[in-house]
C-alpha cells in the first residue's frame, strides 16, 4: 500500500510539473491568440476586448493561480478559439484516439509477441534472416510514408478501404458506442490501425527474441526438452510465459506514449483524434486547449507507467522484494 | 613630356569612365543586409518559394538578402506588433466575398489612420491616397467611384508601398456524375466554393448530397463569431443577411426585398414576407434591429462590431420595413454590412445578450447547442477535425436542390484527390496541391470530373517597412518591385495557377480593377530597376549597393 501511495504521490508531482511548464512554455513563446484574428477591422479596442474575454489581461501570477485553482477542480477551461469546454473536446476526439491506439498495439503485439518467440526458436534459419531486416525496415521507415503507400494501394488504386476520416460522410448514429462498433468505423479504422501496427511491431517482437534466446538457454527450459515435450509447448507454454515480462511493460509505455504520438497517422488519413487536436491548438496558441491535452497525454503516460510497475511487481515478485529491501 | 606628366595624365584617363559618378559625389553608406521575413516552406510552399525568387533578383541589384522563415504567430507577432523592427515581409490578403467591394482594401490596408495599430503595417503615409480612399468610401455615384478607385491604384502603382506578386488563381473541380454541369455557379473572386453554387447544384442521381472537403476544421458556428474561412462559409448558409454579394460580385437583396437609398445617409430596407427561422417562429423587423444592435452593445462580439460602428440608428419603419440612418455617407455598407450581419432570433438571443452583458466573457463564448438561423440550410451536427452536417431547409424561399451540405475536413492533399475519385467527395472546394494532378485527373475521368479556375480576389505581397530607410525612398521600392519577375514567380512557385498582380484590386473584380496595371510597373523589370536605382543616385561599389551621396545607413538591422 505504501508504494501504491508513494507512486500516486509521485504521479501527482508529475502532473503538476506538466501543467506548470506547459502553462509557462505557451506564454513565453512568441505570439499570442489575438494575433489570430488579424484582419483590416483589427483594432488596439478590439484586442484588448480579446484579451480580456481569454483571462490574459491579468498579470501572470494570478492567472497562474486561477490556472491550478480550476485544474484542481477538474476544469480544464474553455478553448480560446472553439469557445467550448476543453474536456469536452478532449472527450470528442478521445475514444477515436483510444479505439486506433489499442487496436494497433493489440495487433502489433499479438503479431510481435508470436513472432519473435518463433524467430528465436528459428535462430540461425532463412526465415529469420529475412523476418529481422523486414521488421527492422517497417520500424525504420516513417509513418507517413507507410500510410501513404497503403493508401495509394489499397484505397486509391484496388478502392478496399477508405481514403480519410473515422466514418462515411453524413452517417448517423444512435449514440457514440453505436458509432465505435459499427462495420462502418471498423472499416475506417482499418489503413491507420495498420499503418501504426505496422510500425510499432518491431518493438515487441525484437524484444520477445532477445528475451526468448536468454531463456531458451536456460535449465528449465532443458529440462522441458529432456521430457520430450513438443517444440510448441516449450515455446508458447515454458519460455514465452517467461519472456514475456519485458513485453509487457513495453506494451504498458507503448499505450501511453502513443496516445499524443499519433500525430503523423491522424494528419495522413485526416483521423480526427487527440493528436490534431493538440497540433491545432498549438499552431492557433489556443493556450487552455493545448495545456488541456498535454495535461490529459501526461496523466495516460503517468498511469500506464505506474501500471506497468504494478504489474511488473505482480508478475515477478522479486521486483517487490527488492523494492522492500 | 616628364615623366610626372605621363603619370598625371594616365591617372587621368583611367579616371575618366567615372567621371559622371564622381559628378555626384562620394557614394553614401553600403546598404545594411536586408531581411526578407517569410513563412516556413512547410507551411506554404509557394509563398517560401516566391521569396526565394524574390531574393535572388533583389541580390543581382547588389543588395545583400537574408530569407528569415517564421512560424505564422510569431510572423504575426513580429509585423503587427514591433513595426520598427522588421525590414520586408511576405503576407498576403485572401479572398471573401465581402472584399468584392474594394473598399476593405483600398482604406484598411494603406489609409494613414490605421499606421499605429491597423493593418497599414508598411507605414504607408500619403495625404493624395487618404483623400482618394475616403472619397471612394462617400461616393455614392457607382461611375464616379470606378473612377476614383482606378486613381487610388495608380497612386499604389507610382508609390509602391507594397511589392504585389501574384493573384493565386483557384482551382476547384466536383463531380459531374453527382450534380448536373450546368447548375454548378461560379462566383467572381470565389470560384464554386461559394454560397450559391452550394444552393444551386442540382443532384444527378441518387447521390442528393454536396460533400465538400476542408483543409481547417470550423471552430465555432456562431452568428456573432467568426474564427476562421471554414467557419464563414458554415454561417453563411445558416443564417440569412438582408443582402448577398452575387454571383458577379456586387451586391443583391436577400432577406430584403428591396434596399433604397432616400438620401446618402438612410437606407430603407423590405424585409420579405413570410421567412421563418428554423424553429418555426417568424422573421420579424424586431430581429433585424436586434441583429445590427447586438454587436455594438458593451465588447460582446469584437469581430463584428467595428462594422456596425457607423450606423446612427436602426428603426423600424412599418412592421416589414427597417431604416438604417448611417453617421457619414458609406458607399460599401450593402456588402460590408448588409451581406455580412446575421440575421438572428430576437427571442433567442436576447436574453443571452443580457446574461454575458453580466460576464467577463463575451458573446462568442455562447454555444447554442443547435444553432438556429432562418438560412437556407439548417444545422445538423459539427464534429471538430471530421465533418459538419447541414440539412436543406425546406421552409425556405431559396430552398437548396441538394439534401445536405457535408463538409469533410481532410488535411492530405493526396487523400484529398483519392476522395473525389472514390466519390468521398463530390466537390473539391479547398485545394492547395499540385494543380496538374487535378488537371490530370480530369483528363483521365472525363465524365466524372469538371474542373473550374477563378482568379481570387485575394492577393500575394511584399509589405517593405516604409518606417525604415532605404524602404523609405519611393525610388527604392519601385526598383525592387520591377526586379521581381512576376511572370517566372507564376509558373514557378504557383505552378502557373497564379497571374502577375500590381494592385489591391484583383482582375476578379473586373468593375473597380484597372486593367493593365499589372504591367506598367514603373522600372518594368531588372534593368529597369538598376536604371531607377541609378537615377535615384543609388551606386554599386564592388558588388554592394550603396545609398546615394551623403547618406548614412543609420538603421539597426533586423535580429
Amino acid at each position: 500500500m505504501k508504494r501504491v501511495l508513494g507512486r500516486l504521490g509521485h504521479a501527482a508531482f508529475v502532473l503538476w510539473a506538466v501543467a506548470s511548464l506547459t502553462f509557462i512554455m505557451f506564454r513565453l513563446m512568441p505570439g499570442d491568440p489575438t494575433l489570430n484574428f488579424l484582419s483590416e477591422s483589427f483594432s488596439e479596442e478590439m484586442r484588448a476586448a480579446l484579451l480580456t474575454s481569454f483571462g490574459l489581461d491579468k498579470p501572470l501570477p494570478e492567472q497562474y493561480v486561477l490556472y491550478l485553482g480550476s485544474l484542481l477542480r477538474g476544469d480544464l477551461g474553455v478553448s480560446f478559439l472553439q469557445k467550448k469546454p476543453v474536456l469536452d473536446i478532449l472527450l470528442d476526439a478521445l475514444p477515436n484516439t483510444v479505439a486506433l491506439t489499442v487496436t494497433a498495439l493489440v495487433v502489433a503485439y499479438a503479431f510481435g509477441i508470436i513472432a519473435g518467440a518463433f524467430l528465436a526458436f528459428a535462430r540461425g534459419s532463412v526465415t529469420e534472416g529475412i523476418a529481422i531486416p523486414a521488421a527492422l525496415i517497417t520500424r525504420a521507415a516513417p509513418e507517413f510514408w507507410l500510410g501513404m503507400i497503403l493508401l495509394a494501394w489499397l484505397s486509391f488504386a484496388w478502392g478496399i478501404f477508405p481514403s480519410s476520416g473515422a466514418n462515411e460522410a453524413g452517417s448517423e448514429f444512435t449514440s457514440e458506442w453505436a458509432r465505435l462498433t459499427s462495420a462502418d468505423f471498423l472499416w475506417h479504422l482499418t489503413l491507420p490501425a495498420l499503418t501504426l501496427a505496422l510500425y510499432l511491431q518491431g518493438l515487441p517482437l525484437l524484444l520477445m527474441r532477445a528475451t526468448m534466446l536468454e531463456v531458451l538457454n536456460d535449465e528449465f527450459i532443458v529440462m522441458a526438452r529432456m521430457k520430450g515435450l513438443s517444440r510448441w509447448a516449450i515455446v508458447m507454454r515454458h519460455a514465452a510465459r517467461n519472456a514475456l515480462l519485458p513485453v509487457a511493460t513495453a506494451f504498458a509505455l507503448g499505450l501511453g506514449s502513443s496516445f499524443g504520438g499519433n500525430v503523423v497517422i491522424e494528419t495522413v488519413f485526416s483521423w480526427p483524434g487527440l493528436g490534431r487536436v493538440l497540433v491545432s491548438a498549438v499552431q492557433g496558441a489556443d493556450y487552455p486547449l493545448a495545456q488541456g491535452a498535454f495535461i490529459l497525454i501526461a496523466a495516460v503516460l503517468v498511469t500506464m507507467n505506474m501500471v506497468a510497475d504494478l504489474l511488473y511487481a505482480w508478475l515477478d515478485p522479486r521486483v517487490s522484494v527488492g523494492a522492500r529491501r | 613630356m616628364n615623366r610626372r606628366s605621363v603619370l598625371l595624365a594616365a591617372t587621368a584617363l583611367t579616371a575618366l569612365p567615372r567621371l559622371p559618378a564622381l559628378a555626384q559625389g562620394a557614394p553614401g553608406d553600403a546598404i545594411r543586409p536586408l531581411v526578407l521575413i517569410t513563412r516556413p516552406q512547410a507551411s506554404a510552399p509557394a509563398a517560401y518559394q516566391a521569396a526565394e525568387l524574390v531574393a535572388q533578383e533583389w541580390r543581382k541589384l547588389g543588395l545583400q538578402i537574408e530569407l528569415r522563415p517564421l512560424p505564422n504567430q510569431q510572423m504575426s507577432q513580429v509585423v503587427w506588433y514591433e513595426r520598427q523592427r522588421w525590414d520586408a515581409t511576405m503576407w498576403q490578403m485572401v479572398g471573401r466575398p465581402e472584399r468584392g467591394d474594394p473598399d476593405e482594401m483600398v482604406y484598411n490596408l494603406l489609409h494613414s489612420a490605421n499606421i499605429v495599430t491597423g493593418y497599414n503595417f508598411v507605414g504607408y503615409s500619403n495625404p493624395e491616397y487618404d483623400r482618394l480612399a475616403e472619397a471612394q468610401r462617400s461616393e455614392m455615384d457607382q461611375a464616379r467611384r470606378q473612377q476614383i478607385v482606378r486613381e487610388v491604384q495608380e497612386v499604389v502603382n507610382r508609390d509602391q508601398p507594397y511589392a504585389f506578386l501574384v493573384h493565386p488563381v483557384n482551382l476547384q473541380a466536383f463531380n459531374k456524375q453527382v450534380f448536373v454541369e450546368g447548375s454548378a455557379v461560379n462566383q467572381a473572386g470565389l470560384g464554386i466554393r461559394n454560397f450559391w453554387n452550394w444552393i444551386s447544384l442540382q443532384p444527378a442521381g441518387r447521390q442528393r448530397d454536396i460533400i465538400v472537403n476542408s483543409t481547417e476544421p470550423v471552430k465555432a458556428t456562431n452568428p456573432f463569431y467568426v474564427s476562421g474561412a471554414p467557419d464563414s462559409w458554415v454561417t453563411d448558409l445558416v443564417w440569412d443577411r438582408l443582402m448577398r454579394v452575387g454571383p458577379d460580385g456586387l451586391p443583391q437583396p436577400w432577406a430584403a426585398e428591396t434596399v433604397t437609398q432616400p438620401d446618402p445617409l438612410t437606407i430603407d430596407c423590405v424585409i420579405r414576407q413570410g421567412m421563418t427561422h428554423h424553429d418555426g417562429t417568424p422573421v420579424t423587423v424586431e430581429d433585424v434591429i436586434f441583429s445590427y444592435e447586438a454587436p455594438g452593445m458593451g465588447d460582446e462580439s469584437p469581430m463584428y462590431k467595428p462594422f456596425v460602428q457607423n450606423i446612427a440608428s436602426v428603426t423600424a419603419v412599418n412592421d416589414r420595413t427597417v431604416r438604417f440612418v448611417l453617421k457619414r455617407p458609406d458607399a460599401a455598407f450593402r456588402i460590408a454590412v448588409l451581406a455580412k450581419l446575421n440575421i438572428v432570433s430576437k427571442r433567442i438571443w436576447a436574453p443571452v445578450v443580457a446574461d454575458y452583458l453580466n460576464r467577463p466573457q463575451n458573446l462568442e463564448s455562447y454555444v447554442e447547442e443547435r444553432p438556429i438561423g432562418s438560412g437556407p440550410y439548417r444545422f445538423v451536427r459539427s464534429r471538430v477535425n471530421e465533418e459538419v452536417v447541414l440539412e436543406a431547409n425546406p421552409n425556405h424561399w431559396a430552398r437548396p436542390k441538394a439534401d445536405r451540405w457535408i463538409m469533410r475536413i481532410i488535411l492530405n492533399t493526396e487523400a484529398t484527390l483519392g476522395a473525389l475519385r472514390r466519390g468521398e467527395i463530390n466537390v473539391l472546394a479547398d485545394y492547395f496541391g499540385d494543380p496538374d494532378l487535378v488537371k490530370t485527373m480530369a483528363r483521365q475521368l472525363p465524365a466524372m470530373i469538371a474542373v473550374r479556375e477563378e482568379v481570387d480576389i485575394g492577393f500575394q505581397f511584399i509589405g517593405m517597412n516604409l518606417r525604415r530607410a532605404p524602404f523609405n525612398d519611393a525610388a527604392f521600392r519601385r526598383a525592387l518591385s520591377a526586379a521581381v519577375n512576376r511572370e517566372m514567380m507564376a509558373g514557378a512557385a504557383w505552378n502557373g495557377q497564379a497571374v502577375p498582380s500590381n494592385s489591391m484590386v484583383s482582375p476578379a473584380l473586373a468593375a473597380w480593377h484597372d486593367q493593365g496595371i499589372a504591367g506598367r510597373v514603373p522600372g518594368g523589370n531588372l534593368d529597369g530597376a538598376r536604371r531607377l536605382l541609378q537615377e535615384a543616385g543609388y551606386r554599386m561599389v564592388g558588388n554592394r549597393l550603396h545609398y546615394p551621396s551623403g547618406v548614412r545607413e543609420t538603421t539597426t538591422p533586423y535580429q
